[in-house]
């Protein structure tokens, strides 16, 4: 155990947490607002975060035809570059969202078979979406290009404020926040909300169940798809199994926070990030999985609903 | 389509499945004709090093068959990925096929790990460009390759101490940081390297596991235990996430990898401005200093590539000698053995080839030294 690098390291181990509990959150969003709704799991969801990041390279590398050994971007370019690189992937995200509750879920709700089935469907289209990547891109990392210069807006208490960590923890919580009001405010949020309580109550109620399920289908994939870019700007880089380890993190984290809702799996996400650079920091990276998943356990076996389970059991989609 | 055509080609479809090889030629019941396996990763974040590799042994073919010989030797492709689940499911297949008499490699330690089983219940001999893994050749080590492994390369013992030496190489007081990826080869390479590492000059060490995405916490220790030398045991794919990192964070010291990292994707992957200066070392020379502008020229024209990429010189020389095997007759997997362990054969190099009981080289083989410059892997000289 190492406990020196806390010292002159805390903080900076602390933001950098955030900055990547962040990406956990929206893509643990994808799997809570699903499951407030459908009360099933979308183990889709990972590959939906792969593919995102994919659809990320595209739009920065086959459309706006940047290129892997190309300087960092500056003003309106980087801007246009980014926000286009951001709808684009939460878009797609969010389409094949809709399309994987079309082919793994409707079907299968209509004839009303076993919720196992669900869950093996979509485990089923997880692995066509993971393994068609792996056959496209011959199994090879992908880089994205360097659009951000690294540069930093300072230091406090040795965390250095870089652009990109700065930049997730805003327009992380911008989005959060957004489709936290979404949920709560608008009529088509009531509506989800609905849903979520009783399916046949609100089918009474005029609901059109079937639309309201692919949008929240939309609008996880929206924020997975969110999720995707932050990476790929981050990190500069994807592979065909990048989903696997991202989904089972944000998938803790929504477990951890109390899956099923917002603020849940918003404290999840930021807990699970800074739990993961502490765990490295203090008994080595090698051991963050193991910590990770002993905390899982215990968190269970003490509240099965999550740390912040009840508390935040008003804001259930 | 006939019904019959259809079966056969399900029939062939599954058993290339099954196996998960693919011949080069397709003349494989042609008289006087042997195979050799040729294993490595030929697809998957890896792939530069078996293509690499299967160059030189390309090349040492073309040349062996240019003579007209009496007995034809063709390849049987194996690609193992360099990763271990996949080489235990692929080495069966080729362990099987009884046409094929010897292989070239495995590439990877660990694969050759998980193959060792198959081939070794087959006996079939295995002579490897670039499995360094000490305990390969280790007859106290749980898992090791007796009788039937070979390597033609220096292993991690002498690289790890070749690496260390090499990272901190010029630097008055080094305070070295060690990682590795927790692989069969990383924790092997980095067993050794920590050997040669003072403890004056220890800085730190931590394994970070393949395919981990944020170093963060790493680049934190990192800085805090006031390394100026980080070395690096994983692949290129890992490494080059990290020397990222590692420059995004504020690191300014030297980054050393073994030869998991060099690879001409390397830089790619991690950015000209990152990669830049990394000191990277592997129990290789470069093919094109030891060889003929005739026969260099001969490389380009049969494999289309100019530079030829690491182990070449290795997989030319594994390659070779089975090929004076054959030459003096020994078509079977018992005659090539007895052959390969109580043979003497030349090198490119001109050096003289002979293994040991256990399998390394006689005397051990060179540890080369390369540096990352304008984006390109450059040879420095001997490690």
């Amino acid at each position: 155990m190492n406990f020196s690098v806390l010292s002159s390291q805390f903080w900076s181990l602390c933001l950098q947490g955030v900055a990547l509990g962040f990406i956990y959150v929206l893509i643990s969003l994808g799997y809570t607002m699903v499951y407030g709704v459908l009360r099933l799991i979308n183990f889709a969801n990972s590959e939906v975060v792969m593919m995102g990041t994919f659809a990320t390279v595209v739009a920065e590398v086959a459309i706006l035809k940047n290129v892997s050994t190309s300087d960092p971007l500056h003003g309106f370019r980087l801007v246009y570059t980014l926000v286009f690189a951001l709808v684009f992937s939460s878009l797609i995200c969010g389409l094949l969202g809709v399309l994987v509750e079309l082919v793994a879920y409707r079907r299968l709700r209509a004839l009303g078979t076993n919720r196992l089935a669900s869950l093996i469907s979509a485990i089923a289209v997880s692995i066509v979406l993971s393994e068609a990547a792996r056959i496209y891109t011959h199994s090879a990392p992908v880089t994205a290009p360097r659009l951000l210069e690294k540069w930093s807006f300072g230091e406090i208490g040795g965390a250095n404020f870089r652009v990109d960590t700065v930049m997730i923890i805003l327009a992380g919580s911008i989005i959060f926040f957004a489709l936290d009001r979404f949920v709560n405010r608008s009529r088509l949020g009531k509506a989800i909300r609905a849903v979520s309580m009783s399916e046949e109550n609100s089918k009474l109620m005029g609901i059109n169940l079937n639309r309201v399920i692919s949008l929240t289908f939309f609008i996880g994939g929206l924020t997975t798809g969110a999720a995707a870019f932050f990476y790929t700007t981050v990190y500069e880089t994807t592979q065909f199994n990048v989903g696997f380890n991202l989904g089972l993190a944000a998938f803790t984290a929504a477990v951890l926070g109390g899956i099923g809702n917002l603020r849940g799996a918003f404290y999840g996400g930021i807990f699970l990030g800074v739990l993961e650079q502490f765990a490295s920091a203090i008994l080595g990276s090698q051991w963050k999985s193991v910590t990770v998943f002993l905390v899982l356990v215990l968190v269970l076996l003490i509240k099965p609903s999550g740390i912040f389970g009840e508390a935040v059991q008003q804001t259930r989609t | 389509m006939n019904k019959k055509i259809q079966r056969s080609l399900a029939v062939a479809s599954a058993a290339t499945l099954v196996f998960g090889v693919s011949a080069v030629s397709s003349a494989m019941a042609a008289p006087k004709t042997v195979y050799l396996a040729f294993q490595a990763p030929l697809t998957g974040p890896n792939a530069l090093t078996g293509q690499d590799e299967l160059t030189g042994a390309k090349f040492a073919l073309s040349e062996y068959n240019a003579t007209n010989p009496a007995i034809k030797v063709e390849l049987v492709l194996a690609d193992d990925q360099g990763d271990a689940t996949v080489a235990a499911s692929v080495a069966p297949g080729i362990a099987s096929n009884k046409t094929i008499i010897g292989l070239i490699g495995p590439a990877y330690s660990g694969a050759t790990q998980a193959s060792l089983p198959a081939y070794k219940a087959a006996g079939l001999p295995l002579i490897s460009m670039s499995a360094t893994r000490v305990s390969l050749t280790d007859p106290k080590a749980p898992v090791n390759g007796f009788p039937i492994f070979k390597r033609v390369v220096a292993n991690d013992k002498f690289q790890g101490p070749a690496l260390v030496r090499y990272a901190t190489k010029g630097i008055a007081t080094p305070k070295v940081y060690l990682v590795d990826d927790v692989s069969a080869y990383g924790a092997g390479l980095a067993e050794y390297a920590k050997k040669t590492i003072t403890s004056a000059m220890t800085a730190g060490k931590d394994s970070v596991p393949v395919n981990t995405s944020d170093y963060t916490s790493v680049v934190a220790k990192v800085k805090a235990s006031g390394a100026n030398v980080v070395i690096y045991c994983g692949y290129a794919p890992d490494a080059a996430k990290f020397v990222k990192a590692l420059r995004d964070g504020g690191y300014t010291g030297v980054f050393a990898s073994g030869d998991g990292t060099l690879k001409a994707d390397y830089p790619v992957n991690a950015g000209k401005a990152a990669a830049e200066g990394s000191r990277l070392t592997a129990a290789d020379v470069p093919f094109e200093n030891l060889v003929t502008a005739a026969q260099m020229t001969a490389f380009t024209k049969l494999t289309g590539v100019k530079v030829p990429g690491t182990y070449v010189t290795s997989t030319y020389n594994a390659t070779n000698i089975y090929l004076a095997c054959i030459k003096q007759g020994k078509t079977t997997r018992a005659g090539i053995q007895n052959c390969i362990t109580t043979g003497s054969f030349k090198g490119v190099a001109g050096d003289t080839i002979k293994f040991d009981r256990y399998g390394d080289i006689i005397g051990g083989a060179a540890v080369g030294a390369f540096v990352i410059k304008d984006g390109k892997i450059s040879y420095v000289g001997v490690a």
